[in-house]
C-alpha cells in the first residue's frame, strides 16, 4: 500500500543529474524525488530510492492472498463482506463489449527520437527504464494487439452495453505482485470493483501473477463520459505511477464518434519508478514535443481531446489558438485537472497552423509536458 | 446397423458407447492442484548432470530426480535411457529437467521392454507445481510420453512425443501451464490433450505454441479443458485435428473459455481403422464409439470459446463442426444438460480452402442447438451444412441460435454410420479435392509401412 506525499518538483527537474548512478545522498539533492510512504508489515516506510522500492516490491510479491489472512480476523467481517451480487448483463438491445487487456513490464523510452523539437534541443538522458502497462491482446492472449501504450487500450461502449475485461497478470520479475484493474465512473458490483481491500477484498481485488480474472462493468445513463481506469491492487500507487492507467469511454447510445478523438494523460514518472534522478513529466508516456502524441486535425472536423490528471499534481490543458466551452458553458483556454480527474475539449476545428498543446504549470511545461497540434486547412 | 436417419435421435445416442476417456492403468487419482504447500530446499539451488558413461556420477535420470529438490537443475546428456522419469510431490516444485533443447530426438526416453508401471510414461509429473522438461524424445511409452497431473503451472518444450498408447504430450487436473516448440506423432490417441481442468475463479490459463502434431488418432484433444489457448501450431494429417470435447466421465464438463487462434489446420484424414504405425483403437478414442475421421476442429459441447484465425484446408469431412453433445443432452442431471450446450462460442476470420487450392469437404457444420454462438468474418470456399447458412448467426450471438434438426442429423451420422470393422465406411461422407503442395508432408489418409 503505497500512497504519495506531497511532491516537489522545480526547475532543477530539467536540469537533472546526469547519469543513472544514484546514490541515496544525491537522490535526497534531487527535486523530483518526491516522497512515498508505503506500509510493509503494518509499519509505515519511507520510499526514497530505488533500493526502497525494490523492498516495497518484493514485499507486495510476498503478499499472501487477503482470503488465507482473513480467517484469523473473521471477527471483523460484516455479512455484507460474504454477500452474492450477481454479474451484470447489457441492457435489452446493449451489447458486450468484450477486451482481452494484460499487464506487462515492457522496456519504455520516454523520448524515442531524442529530442525536444519544441526548443529544438536534445532531450535530457537517461531516458529508458522499465515501465509496467496494460496492452491489448486478441482472445485468448494469443497475441499482442499493436505496440504497448500508455495510456492502456481504450475502453468503448455505449449506454446499455457491459464492458467485459479480460484480464491476465503477466507481471514478471520484480513486477511479479497482485495487480487489478479499477475503472471510474461505470458501475459495477463489489466483486468487479477491482480494489485491495486488506482482509476484505473481493475476488477482483488481487489477480496474482499469472492470474486471469474477468471484470464485468455497466455503462448506465450516469456513465457517459470519460473516465480513467488503473491498477489498485496493494501496490497501486507505485504501479499506476508506472503506467498501468487507460481510459474509459462511455457515448450515449447512437452517439457520433467525433473525426479526432484523442486521450491525453498527464502524469510523470519519478526517480524511484525509473531509476533516472530526474521527475520527468508526461503526456502519454513520453516527454517533449515530438515524443509526446502529435495530434493532427483538419478544418471542419469535430475534435475531442479527453485530457486525464495521472500523477499526484494538479495540471493545466493548454492548446495554443483555441477555446472551448467547459462543463458550465464558459468559455476556456487553460482548464485546471487533478489526480484522475478528466477535462475535455471539445470543438469545431476552425484554425488551421502548427500548434501548441500543454501543461501551463510552468514547471510541467519546461519539463516536457507539451506536444504538437497540426491542423491542416 | 440401421440406415442412421430412420432412428430417433434418443435411440441413435444409444448406440454410442462412452467408456472412460483415459484408457491406460496406472493413472495416479485426481488431487486438488496446488495443495501441497511448497519444500523447495533452503540454500542454493543444484544441478545434477546425467549421461551415460562412466565419468557421470548419475547414469539414470531416475538417480538424479531421486537427489534432486525444487528449483535445481538435472541437466541430461544425449543418450537413450529406458525409464520412466516420477516426479512425484511438492519436494520437487520448480525443478527443472533439461536435455537436449536444440536437438530433442538425441535424449530418448524408450518405453520399449519396461514392464509394469515403468512402462506407462516417459515422464511422470504428479503434485508437483512449475516443473519446466525441456529437450527430450519419449516413445513406446504404453500411455503417455509427457504427463502432467495435479500441478499448478508447468513448462514442457522442445520435446517429442511418439507411438504412444494414449497421448503424447497431456496436462490432467492441472492449473495453468505451457506447451510449445514441441512435435506429438503416432500416438493411439490425441498428440496433445488437456483435460479436466478445475473451473477458477481466477483461471490460470494454459497457453499451447508452436506445436506440431500428425499422424495421431486426434491432433488436439480436450475433454472438459478450460482456459487453454492453442495458437500458431500445425495439425495435420491426424484422424481429425483439435477436438475440445464435453464427457462425464471426466470432472468438471464442459469445456471452456478456450481459443483456438492462428493454427494451420489441414489434411486431418487419417483413416488409421484401415492401419495404422500403432495400435488401433479398440474402443475409439476418448471414450466415443468412433470420432469422425476427416475434420479439421470439432467442438463437441464447448462455452466461451474463440476460434479464430485459423487457415483450415484440405479436411475432407468439414474444416469446422460445432454439435451439442447429445450424450449429455440426455442425462437427468441439470448440470449434465447444461454442460451439452454450445453456448457463447465464436467463429470468426478464418481462412478456408487455402484461397481455392484446398478445398476442405465441407467448411463449416453447425447444428444451430445452444445460444449465443455467432459467426464472423470467415472465409469460405466450399459449402455449409445447412447449405442455406440459417445456423450461421452473426455476432455478438443471438440470445438463442436456431436448431436445425437436419445439420444435426447430417453430422451425428458422421459418427454413427461408421462401422470400425469395415474402415471404408469412416470415408463415405468425405468429399474430396486436390491438395495443396506443402513443403516436407505428404498427404496421409491410408497409412502404409
Amino acid at each position: 500500500m503505497v500512497y504519495m506525499g506531497d511532491g516537489i518538483d522545480g526547475w532543477n527537474d530539467v536540469h537533472g543529474i546526469d547519469g543513472a548512478r544514484l546514490d541515496r545522498r544525491k537522490f535526497f539533492g534531487v527535486g523530483g524525488a518526491a516522497l512515498l510512504l508505503c506500509t510493509i508489515d503494518g509499519k509505515q516506510v519511507a520510499v526514497r530510492t530505488p533500493g526502497d522500492v525494490e523492498k516495497v516490491d518484493a514485499a507486495m510479491a510476498s503478499l499472501r492472498r487477503p482470503r488465507t489472512v482473513a480467517k484469523r480476523r473473521q471477527a471483523q467481517r460484516d455479512p455484507l463482506d460474504s454477500a452474492a451480487f450477481p454479474t451484470p448483463q447489457p441492457q435489452p438491445g446493449g451489447q458486450q463489449r468484450e477486451y482481452w487487456i494484460a499487464a506487462r513490464p515492457v522496456k519504455w523510452n520516454v523520448a524515442p527520437n531524442g529530442n525536444d523539437q519544441w526548443m529544438g534541443k536534445p532531450a535530457p538522458r537517461p531516458s529508458r527504464f522499465t515501465a509496467f502497462v496494460y496492452q491489448r491482446y486478441s482472445a485468448g492472449f494469443a497475441e499482442p494487439i499493436g505496440p504497448p501504450r500508455m495510456p492502456g487500450p481504450t475502453l468503448r461502449a455505449e449506454v446499455g452495453d457491459t464492458i467485459v475485461v479480460n484480464f491476465r497478470n503477466m507481471g514478471t520479475g520484480r513486477f511479479a505482485q497482485p495487480v487489478t484493474v479499477h475503472p471510474h465512473g461505470v458501475r459495477y458490483t463489489p466483486d468487479y470493483d477491482g480494489a485491495y481491500l486488506g482482509d476484505f477484498t473481493r475476488v477482483g481485488g488481487f489477480v496474482e501473477p499469472g492470474e486471469e480474472f474477468t471484470y464485468v462493468w455497466e455503462a448506465t445513463p450516469d456513465s457517459v463520459g470519460v473516465w480513467p481506469y488503473h491498477d489498485h491492487g496493494p501496490n497501486h500507487t507505485l504501479n499506476t505511477f508506472r503506467g498501468l492507467f487507460g481510459a474509459v469511454i462511455v457515448k450515449p447510445k447512437g452517439a457520433p464518434i467525433p473525426d479526432v478523438e484523442r486521450v491525453l494523460y498527464m502524469h510523470s514518472f519519478s526517480p524511484q519508478v525509473t531509476g533516472i534522478p530526474r521527475l520527468i513529466h508526461c503526456i502519454n508516456g513520453r516527454t517533449f514535443a515530438g515524443n509526446t502524441p502529435t495530434i493532427r486535425a483538419k478544418v471542419g472536423q469535430s475534435v475531442e481531446l479527453h485530457v486525464i490528471g495521472g500523477d499526484s499534481n494538479f495540471h493545466t490543458f493548454h492548446i495554443h489558438g483555441h477555446r472551448w466551452p467547459d462543463s458550465g458553458g464558459a468559455n476556456v483556454d487553460n482548464p485546471t485537472l487533478g489526480p484522475n480527474e478528466t477535462i475535455t475539449a471539445a470543438f469545431r476545428e476552425d484554425n488551421p497552423g502548427r500548434w501548441l498543446y500543454h501543461c501551463h504549470v510552468f514547471t510541467h511545461q519546461d519539463a516536457g509536458m507539451a506536444g504538437w497540434y497540426l491542423v491542416d486547412p | 446397423m440401421l440406415p442412421f436417419g430412420s432412428l430417433p435421435l434418443a435411440a441413435s445416442v444409444a448406440l454410442l458407447a462412452f467408456p472412460t476417456a483415459a484408457l491406460a492403468v496406472d493413472y495416479p487419482p485426481a488431487g486438488n492442484p496446488g495443495k501441497g504447500g511448497t519444500k523447495v530446499r533452503a540454500g542454493k539451488a543444484k544441478t545434477f548432470t546425467v549421461c551415460k558413461q562412466r565419468k557421470c556420477k548419475y547414469r539414470s535420470i531416475g538417480a538424479a530426480v531421486r537427489k534432486a529438490r525444487g528449483g535445481d537443475t538435472i541437466k541430461v546428456k544425449n543418450g537413450t535411457y529406458k525409464e520412466s522419469v516420477n516426479i512425484t510431490g511438492s519436494r520437487y516444485d520448480r525443478l527443472k529437467l533439461v536435455g537436449n533443447a536444440g536437438k530433442p530426438r538425441k535424449v530418448v526416453l524408450q518405453g520399449k521392454g519396461l514392464k509394469g508401471a515403468k512402462a506407462q510414461n516417459g515422464v511422470l509429473i504428479n503434485n508437483a507445481d512449475g516443473v519446466t522438461v525441456k529437450g527430450f524424445y519419449a516413445r513406446n511409452y504404453k500411455a503417455n510420453g509427457f504427463f502432467v497431473v495435479n500441478a499448478v503451472g508447468y513448462t514442457l518444450t522442445k520435446l517429442v512425443a511418439g507411438h504412444t498408447g494414449v497421448y503424447g504430450i497431456y496436462a490432467f487436473n492441472s492449473k495453468g501451464g505451457t506447451m510449445s516448440r514441441s512435435e506429438a506423432f503416432q500416438n493411439n490417441d490425441a498428440g496433445f490433450y488437456i483435460g479436466q481442468t478445475p473451473p477458477q475463479s481466477k483461471p490460470k490459463r494454459s497457453i499451447v505454441s508452436k506445436v506440431k502434431s500428425h499422424t495421431n488418432v486426434l491432433g488436439f484433444s480436450g475433454t472438459n479443458m478450460r482456459y487453454v489457448t492453442i495458437k500458431d501450431s500445425d495439425f495435420y494429417n491426424n484422424g481429425s485435428g483439435i477436438v475440445p470435447n464435453a464427457l462425464d466421465s471426466e470432472k468438471f464438463p464442459p469445456p471452456d473459455r478456450n481459443v483456438i487462434s492462428g493454427n494451420r489446420i489441414f489434411w486431418n484424414n487419417f483413416n488409421y481403422y484401415a492401419g495404422a504405425p500403432f495400435t488401433i483403437p479398440a474402443s475409439g478414442p476418448a471414450g466415443l464409439a468412433g470420432y469422425p475421421i476427416g475434420v479439421g476442429v470439432l467442438l463437441f459441447g464447448s462455452q466461451n470459446t474463440v476460434v479464430e484465425k485459423n487457415k483450415i484446408f484440405g479436411n475432407w469431412l468439414a474444416g469446422f463442426g460445432a454439435i451439442q453433445q447429445i450424450q449429455l443432452a440426455l442425462q437427468k442431471d441439470p448440470k449434465l444438460q447444461e454442460a451439452s450446450v454450445l453456448r457463447a462460442n465464436t467463429v470468426r476470420n478464418n481462412d478456408f480452402g487455402l484461397g481455392g487450392s484446398d478445398l476442405n469437404g465441407r467448411d463449416m457444420l453447425y447444428d444451430g442447438s445452444g445460444t449465443g454462438n455467432c459467426f464472423a468474418g470467415n472465409v469460405v470456399r466450399s459449402p455449409n451444412v445447412p447449405a442455406d447458412n440459417s445456423t450461421f448467426a452473426p455476432c455478438p450471438g443471438p440470445a438463442a441460435n436456431t436448431l436445425n434438426s437436419s445439420a444435426q442429423q447430417e453430422g451425428l451420422s458422421w459418427v454413427l454410420g461408421v462401422n470400425k470393422s469395415d474402415p471404408s465406411t469412416f470415408e463415405k461422407f468425405w468429399i474430396k479435392h486436390p491438395h495443396s503442395s506443402q513443403k516436407g508432408i505428404v498427404p496421409l489418409e491410408r497409412y502404409t509401412r
